[in-house]
């Protein structure tokens, strides 16, 4: 709980101060901050942060989902060893899997190498500093986060209630919305939380993967402890992002809180 | 359930002790007392070096050879521009030794970050060029030796792109949409954008920043980035004309299947120059070897194999010679004492004028 709250003050604390002649951080009163935080200039920025992060949550689903379905259901023997290989590579650091894309996806990297010598196209594709590249990105650091709810939501299912599904729905599609989608319901929406959160502030992938015009929020505040030597700035941005998940978290938690409450017993 | 997530009188005493800790001097600039930096280093090994420097600026066989001609390990961190630099050091990170540019050692001279250097101990120190011994940056050469010079201009692809002007117009050209990058560094954007419209380099009149900031705007569309690494940009095909330094289309060459498309320009409505030095931090953890590292730098030998990895300049007679060879072939990328004494320094920015313009790149990035 400290190593929660000590950092949260602290930023709380920074985030009304000041900046000093020489750019030193200096603590006083000084809202101002938070105004400047709500200048209209930044709510793009904002916006945009979430709408690449609503495309990966839709992206890491449309992947994710089909991915934990079948290990869940037709792993067999081989489950648990599938679901490692699937974790495996997060033991990378997120940083260096994004470089491993930069090295891949330049203009005249390895997968361009391979487009340009078998003739598809004379010239490279350019992946790279596109928003669909940092959305990329996106969802290849927090598929994982995605696929190890559902598959374990998936996995407490018993199988029997499928089979139960079968006979009262006929086909396998009507079996899938009417009992296996209800019954993972819970775990989708914990993989969509800890794929949405996460993504709406990171900076890794803007700055790797992104052009000028893929600025998210986490890339602002960055700039402002790395940039701008404005930590006092940085830290109301912070205190602002952190709020407005703050508002998704609490309506997650409801929404799990209930659907414990409606649980069987 | 939902009791637990609201905040208990409990949370709120442990996030008034945060507050209360936040008097430790989060965000202080990790300054050093009078004492630390008068302390005389004495030059021997004092364990391994922590390395603090721009990635791929110095010469990795050299840092193997000092590794291996005093046995110790040469533990290496990097940073992309001189305020990332400032922010791990704020942060209390310790390094041994960091290369700063004459648009931060003052500040760091002034707050008592770095080392009072021996000369008498650093048996090369008579190879710096006289003009560095008593830099303005750095009065009496106290806390620094001199590293590179450098000067800021245009590199392209000329398999790529042709006809190239001279001229800071050329980041904007239209028909390189897509291919163009920016120097991730406020003081080089602004700077650059303020040379475009005819301004001083360090101009922080409010109107001239308007319009520059409005001129960094409209170019956003024709960028692919902005980025200090502009060697690797180069090289992977992303970039065919990259705002940039004078040593790195060298290094570029070194690396390059094909050396003679990558070329180097300076532009005429205005170069900045400037030069970069060695330093150690007042708190480095080994600054005997540090001392040494310092020393072994200004060996003419080595700085001869530096310059001919790196590209720039350096002001130290060894290195006269290696650079002369490389600036044969491209008169482009030379920087002299005199361009330092006569060109344009970016002035170390502090208070207002950093403030104005923190705020138009943060405006610039954002928009």
């Amino acid at each position: 709980m400290l190593l929660f709250a000590i950092p949260l003050g602290i930023t709380l604390a920074l985030s009304f101060g000041t900046t000093d002649d020489l750019g030193n951080a200096l603590y006083g009163w000084h809202p101002e901050n938070y105004e400047q935080a709500f200048d209209p200039l930044f709510f793009p920025v904002l916006m945009r942060s979430v709408g690449f992060a609503l495309a990966t949550v839709g992206l890491c689903l449309a992947i994710g989902y089909p991915v934990a379905y079948y290990i869940a259901r037709f792993g067999g023997r081989y489950k648990h060893a599938l679901i490692a290989l699937v974790v495996l590579p997060f033991f990378v650091n997120y940083l260096v899997r994004t470089y491993a894309w930069v090295a891949l996806l330049a203009d005249e990297g390895l997968v361009n190498g391979v487009v340009t010598d078998t003739g598809i196209r004379d010239e490279g594709i350019r992946f790279l500093n596109t928003s669909w590249a940092v959305i990329g990105g996106l969802v290849y650091g927090y598929l994982a986060f995605m696929i190890l709810p559902i598959y374990a939501a998936l996995d407490r299912m018993d199988p029997a209630l499928i089979e139960a599904g079968k006979d009262l729905y006929g086909t396998r599609w009507n079996t899938f919305r009417h009992v296996t989608m209800p019954a993972t319901f819970q775990g989708v929406l914990a993989g969509a939380v800890l794929v949405f959160l996460p993504a709406v502030g990171d900076f890794v992938s803007a700055q790797l993967l992104g052009g000028p015009g893929t600025y998210m929020i986490g890339n602002l505040i960055q700039q402002q402890f790395l940039g701008a030597e404005n930590w006092p700035f940085g830290a109301a941005l912070t205190t602002v992002l952190m709020a407005f998940l703050a508002i998704w978290m609490v309506l997650y938690l409801r929404s799990a809180a209930r659907a414990a409450r409606e649980a069987p017993a | 359930m939902l009791n637990d997530a609201r905040i208990d009188r409990r949370g709120l005493l442990v996030a008034g002790a945060g507050l209360a800790l936040a008097g430790c001097g989060v965000g202080d600039s990790g300054g050093g007392s009078k004492e630390q930096v008068e302390k005389k280093i004495k030059k021997k090994v004092d364990g391994d070096l922590v390395y603090f420097n721009w990635s791929e600026y110095l010469d990795p066989e050299l840092i193997k050879d000092f590794e291996k001609k005093y046995g110790v390990k040469v533990r290496q961190s990097n940073f992309d521009s001189m305020s990332s630099m400032l922010a791990k050091l704020r942060s209390g990170n310790r390094y041994d030794v960091i290369f700063p540019d004459q648009s931060v050692t003052p500040r760091l001279v002034a707050s008592d970050q770095l080392r009072k250097l021996d000369h008498d101990q650093l048996e090369n120190y008579d190879q710096v060029f006289e003009f560095f011994h008593d830099p303005v940056y750095d009065p009496g050469s106290a806390h620094t030796v001199p590293y590179g010079m450098y000067a800021t201009g245009v590199m392209w692809r000329a398999d790529r792109i042709g006809d190239m002007t001279g001229s800071w117009d050329d980041l904007f050209r239209e028909d390189a949409e897509g291919k163009i990058y920016v120097l991730d560094d406020f003081q080089e954007a602004i700077g650059m954008g303020n040379y475009k419209n005819g301004f001083d380099l360090n101009s922080f009149d409010q109107e001239e920043l308007d319009k520059t900031q409005q001129t960094l705007v409209d170019q956003k569309p024709l960028l692919r980035g902005y980025s200090t690494d502009d060697v690797q940009n180069m090289l992977n095909g992303n970039a065919w004309i990259h705002h940039g330094w004078n040593g790195d289309v060298v290094n570029v060459r070194n690396q390059a299947d094909d050396p003679s498309i990558y070329k180097f320009e300076k532009c005429r409505e205005g170069i900045p120059v400037g030069a970069d030095q060695i330093a150690i931090p007042a708190n480095a953890e080994h600054p005997g070897t540090a001392l040494l590292f310092i020393d072994f730098m200004l060996d003419p030998e080595n700085a001869a194999r530096n310059v001919a990895y790196f590209g720039y300049p350096m002001p130290n007679n060894g290195a006269v010679d290696a650079f002369a060879k490389l600036a044969k072939d491209d008169p482009a990328i030379t920087v002299t004492t005199d361009d330092l004494e006569r060109g344009d320094q970016f002035d170390p920015l502090t208070g207002d004028r950093r403030k104005a313009w923190d705020r138009v790149w943060t405006e610039v990035k954002a928009a």
